[in-house]
């Protein structure tokens, strides 16, 4: 038997450790949302329409990308409040303007992550799933979270590209560098995976 | 116009990937362990789709905006590492940590704040990184079919069949029985 990979953490402080709260498997965690349809599994369905919509975007304005908007936003904040270090620093002058179709794809993530859980009458889900073994406090679980929302930005700006831009839209283009950036990206990304100690 | 179509593409892919399960980190982790792999063969079916439907449309005619992301090999390769690494540990990628802020997951938001120190240390260091890693070794812009002479999209149409295939055959939950 399995046991169901994410438990609870209610809020950022609780007064119990983490071990001893009871919790019951996230919706969303152990088998995806969405209900299987006429025996088509969800992966399926979602991901024929992902990739209408993935070539609908090359259509309309260009491919679907994420990370560029991290340096973009960072841009506009640094030429608000310190515009002379702003246009000294090569990567936020060549990265550019903030106003792009792909910054307001990424307010369309926080929207469709939030219409998409309500319309769908789904629970809320948990506030931190805990995956690894490490993580026996909330704190742990930020901690983890923060290293890795840095190491991927840090290596998606490196490579050019995280899994929307480089991955799917780049091999959906057939582009020779996001072949070499997904076998990368899933090399270390599953070794990494069997080596930290999953939750018990 | 181009700014509203944006958001669209964006509220479609956001409610996808809500809907599939990659916005929760334990989703993430179970198909790195390879105990689930419904987040990959997802990917896997979107690259299809969109690769041979992308490619159609500009055999058609129609005015794609494609975008081809340079080969620096180093860099490249040495980014997809790093970036693996910090995959496995949060759970989340620069795109499904927002989706994952919009649903409600309060660890979502460590996610982003990591991301954004990321991209303001890499700002920092990019006088040092270019040099090293980004333009020694780069191919520039270049395609799998432009380096084999191959038609884009019979390329397309192959790469599609490969993946169709693979994900036709794998178990979603190898380990247990029969594919659902």
């Amino acid at each position: 038997m399995r046991s169901p990979p994410g438990a609870a953490v209610a809020g950022p402080r609780p007064a119990v450790p983490m071990a001893t709260r009871t919790a019951s498997p996230p919706a969303s965690a152990s088998r995806s949302a969405a209900r299987t349809v006429g025996g088509i599994p969800p992966w399926a369905s979602l991901g024929v329409l992902f990739g209408v919509t993935s070539a609908l975007s090359i259509l309309a304005f260009g491919p679907i990308g994420v990370s560029g908007t991290y340096p973009r936003a960072i841009g506009s904040v640094a030429r608000a409040i310190a515009p002379g270090w702003a246009a000294n620093e090569g990567y936020l002058v060549k990265m550019g303007s903030v106003v792009t179709p792909e910054s307001l794809l990424v307010v369309g993530l926080l929207l469709g992550g939030f219409l998409a859980r309500r319309l769908g009458h789904q629970p809320r889900p948990v506030a931190a799933e805990v995956v690894h073994a490490v993580e026996r406090t909330p704190g742990r679980r930020y901690l983890t979270a923060f290293l890795g929302g840095f190491l991927i930005l840090f290596g998606a700006r490196l490579a050019g590209g995280c899994t929307s831009g480089h991955i799917i839209s780049g091999i959906t283009q057939l582009a020779a560098s996001s072949f070499i950036f997904a076998a990368a990206v899933f090399g270390a990304g599953i070794l990494t995976a069997k080596l930290i100690r999953p939750r018990a | 116009m181009t700014l509203f179509y944006g958001l669209l593409v964006g509220v479609a892919m956001g409610a996808f990937i809500q809907r599939v399960g990659a916005s929760s980190p334990a989703m993430i982790l179970e198909n790195l362990r390879l105990k689930d792999l419904s987040v990959i063969k997802f990917m896997a079916t979107t690259i299809a789709v969109g690769s041979i439907l992308a490619y159609l449309l500009a055999a058609g005619g129609a005015p794609m905006h494609f975008d081809i992301k340079p080969t620096y090999v180093i860099g490249v390769a040495l980014g997809g590492l790093v970036f693996g690494v910090g995959f496995a540990l949060g759970g989340y990628c620069p795109g499904t940590c927002v989706v994952g802020i919009g649903e409600g997951r309060k660890d979502a938001w460590a996610a982003i704040a990591g991301g954004v120190a990321g991209a303001f240390v890499f700002t920092l260091l990019w006088p040092v990184l270019e040099p090293a890693l980004i333009k020694p070794f780069n191919y520039g812009k270049v395609t799998v079919p432009q380096l084999l002479g191959a038609s884009p999209v019979v390329a397309a149409a192959v790469l599609a069949a490969v993946f169709l295939t693979i994900v036709t055959l794998l178990p979603t939950r190898p380990g247990e029985a029969p594919r659902g």
